[in-house]
């Protein structure tokens, strides 16, 4: 019957038209947002292979250290802070593209690699300190991937103000965002050695575990 | 894809569908927006205004249709439906004066504009039949750029382009900008035989076929749209001249504005009830399009403002978890921050949002308002427009209470 109408009337042909333009332009738009994702993810496993490089770097320049005298430390100290500050901005890139992407979900199993990666910088560091009479400190955040409204209020908090000591304290501190709660055995034994019941939870230097929201002015008292 | 991103990609689906459509009408038939075929025979004419408690306007609306360039204009019946003010009297004093107008007065308040107007119809012997509302003032050749659609005998109802005549305050001048919207989105519908309104502040009926569909529905509080369906439903055709400008005293006030757009919405509903059997049905756009059209316009109001009401809830929610947080020093601008990433939904109201300046450009290229530049469609857009939600869910909630009352004046 629409179809006799449209044949019988040209001027009702306008549904027809714009019925196709409409298709025309939500798949245009579908394929421009995948794409768009598709290059973010693809940003992201980019930068991974990069990361993935240095972290092998800065492991075996770790082992010359150990073995070497410890006038290397400066050298090894910036580039693990290079590393470690590359890293955290990718993983902030990587919090955002997550909360918009709406077609591609292949971003977790990017987050999972990240995780792991950002675990092997903290084992790093922790190497690094004890050679080099702990000349940094180590702030690692660890939070939780399951939210809710409370949670994303408590986490949102926590890493805006660990991201205001960051650039206050750029030099002193290595940051490490990680997610507990991916289900990856390494982060878990961590989480275990230091007993992170809670997330949101931080840990400072390996021997602070502060639970939930702090205050700048609490968690600077460790880091100055 | 999540649920919501759907739901969002379905609203996006019909408002672009819906704004191409007006688009690619105007495109097609734009040299015709303000054409109007010229009449091969003088048909005679009655006007009917019903009149309660408007002893300000009611002269002005009188003297106005007196000054009608239209020559066959036979008579102006005034229905006064009893009256607590003056406007009786003044209708009387008219009436005296020039034997062309007819006062009378139902024996009872009839409750609504429906009542007066149906009691005016037996004063009427003449071939067409008009209405005016008792605030409504006809430009001279209003009516006599209406009269040649009647030489198609599938014509029933000519209506005109109301335009507001009181436009000072921020409500005022944005419904001085809302009616110049519906006029000209009434009129591109015209292209398609789907005008779905006959407005109140004037419309001609031939008066045979009104009589013969059982005139207004006087339990329908949007008498007009009733009528409209009511002829469309039975093959008769309803045409608007653009040409065609009455003037119109709109609400001053919100309270008065909300009162006004629940009864339009309420009638609105009623009528889509009760036509509802004809849908997709017939050989004409009344089942095919204006049917589903003003049924998903009321559909897709309630799922933009749940949406609306559901990301507004979601943001308060969280300010709320911030609270403790913001006792102990924290920053609240930091949660302000704008996650600005394009995504498929930003692709999609972008080219919602596009398509909608154009729509409203081509609008105000073809009105005379003051006000012409983007900020007004900006705040009409994002301000004037959401306000739409709360007459539909008063008129929800009316129904719901059972209370179709007609609360105007």
């Amino acid at each position: 019957m629409v179809y006799q109408i449209i044949k019988n009337y040209p001027r009702f042909r306008v549904f027809l038209d714009s019925l196709i333009i409409t298709i025309l332009i939500l798949i245009i738009g579908f394929f421009i947002g995948y794409y768009i994702e598709y290059l973010r993810t693809n940003s992201i496993v980019e930068n991974y292979k990069n990361f993935e490089i240095s972290a092998l770097d800065l492991k075996l320049q770790n082992y010359y250290y150990q073995i070497m005298d410890d006038a290397s430390c400066k050298q090894a100290i910036e580039q693990n802070f290079i590393f470690a500050d590359n890293i955290y901005k990718t993983g902030l890139d990587l919090e955002r593209y997550e909360n918009v992407n709406e077609l591609t979900k292949d971003i977790l199993l990017e987050k999972k690699r990240y995780v792991l990666l950002k675990t092997e910088l903290w084992l790093n560091s922790i190497l690094l300190k004890k050679k080099c009479n702990n000349p940094f400190h180590t702030v690692v955040y660890v939070y939780t991937q399951k939210t809710d409204t409370k949670k994303d209020a408590e986490q949102g908090a926590i890493s805006n103000v660990l991201k205001k000591i960051k650039e206050e304290n750029g030099n002193k501190i290595i940051l490490i965002p990680i997610a507990g709660d991916l289900g990856l055995d390494a982060v878990e034994m961590q989480m275990q050695i230091y007993n992170v019941t809670y997330f949101p939870s931080v840990i400072i230097d390996e021997k602070i575990v502060l639970k939930g929201f702090q205050k700048l002015e609490e968690i600077e008292k460790y880091v100055k | 894809m999540q649920t919501i991103t759907i739901v969002y990609t379905i609203m996006f689906f019909f408002g672009i569908y819906f704004l191409l459509i007006f688009l690619i009408l105007y495109s097609r038939n734009r040299k015709d927006i303000y054409s109007y075929p010229p009449a091969d025979k003088d048909y005679s004419l009655s006007i009917i205004i019903p009149c309660y408690n408007e002893e300000k306007n009611i002269g002005a609306t009188i003297e106005s249709l007196l000054n009608s360039d239209y020559k066959n204009l036979k008579k102006i019946i005034i229905v006064d439906d009893c009256s607590k003010d003056n406007s009786y009297k003044i209708i009387k004093e008219y009436a005296k004066k020039n034997p062309k107008i007819l006062a009378v007065q139902t024996p009872k308040n009839t409750g609504n504009a429906a009542g007066a107007k149906n009691y005016g119809v037996q004063f009427v012997k003449t071939e067409l039949i008009g209405f005016s509302d008792s605030d409504s003032f006809p430009n001279p050749d209003a009516i006599s750029k209406m009269i040649g659609y009647f030489d198609n005998p599938k014509v029933a109802a000519v209506t005109s382009r109301v335009l507001v005549k009181n436009s000072k305050n921020f409500l005022e001048r944005f419904q001085d900008f809302d009616y110049a919207v519906i006029a000209w989105g009434r009129k591109i519908l015209d292209f398609i035989d789907s005008v779905y309104v006959t407005n109140g502040p004037l419309s001609i009926y031939r008066t045979k076929v009104f009589i013969d569909s059982g005139c207004f529905d006087e339990k329908n509080l949007t008498e007009d749209i009733e009528i409209t369906w009511n002829l469309l439903s039975k093959g008769y055709k309803t045409k608007m001249s653009y040409s065609s400008i009455v003037y119109t005293i709109v609400p001053d006030n919100l309270k008065q504005w909300v009162n006004q757009r629940i009864r339009w919405n309420l009638g609105g509903l009623q009528t889509l009830n009760k036509y509802k059997k004809f849908c997709f049905k017939g050989k004409n756009a009344f089942g095919y399009f204006v049917l589903s059209y003003v049924g998903l316009a009321f559909f897709l109001a309630l799922v933009g403002f749940f949406l609306l009401f559901r990301w507004v809830f979601l943001k308060i929610y969280f300010y709320l978890w911030t609270m403790p947080f913001l006792i102990k020093g924290y920053n609240p601008f930091e949660f302000l921050k704008f996650n600005f990433l394009t995504s498929i939904l930003f692709i999609f109201s972008t080219s919602f949002l596009i398509l909608s300046l154009v729509y409203y450009l081509l609008i105000l290229k073809d009105t005379n308002l003051k006000s012409k530049g983007i900020i007004t469609i900006i705040v009409y857009t994002f301000i004037y427009r959401p306000l739409y939600i709360i007459p539909l869910l008063g008129a929800i909630y009316r129904i719901h209470k059972k209370d179709l009352r007609w609360y105007t004046k």
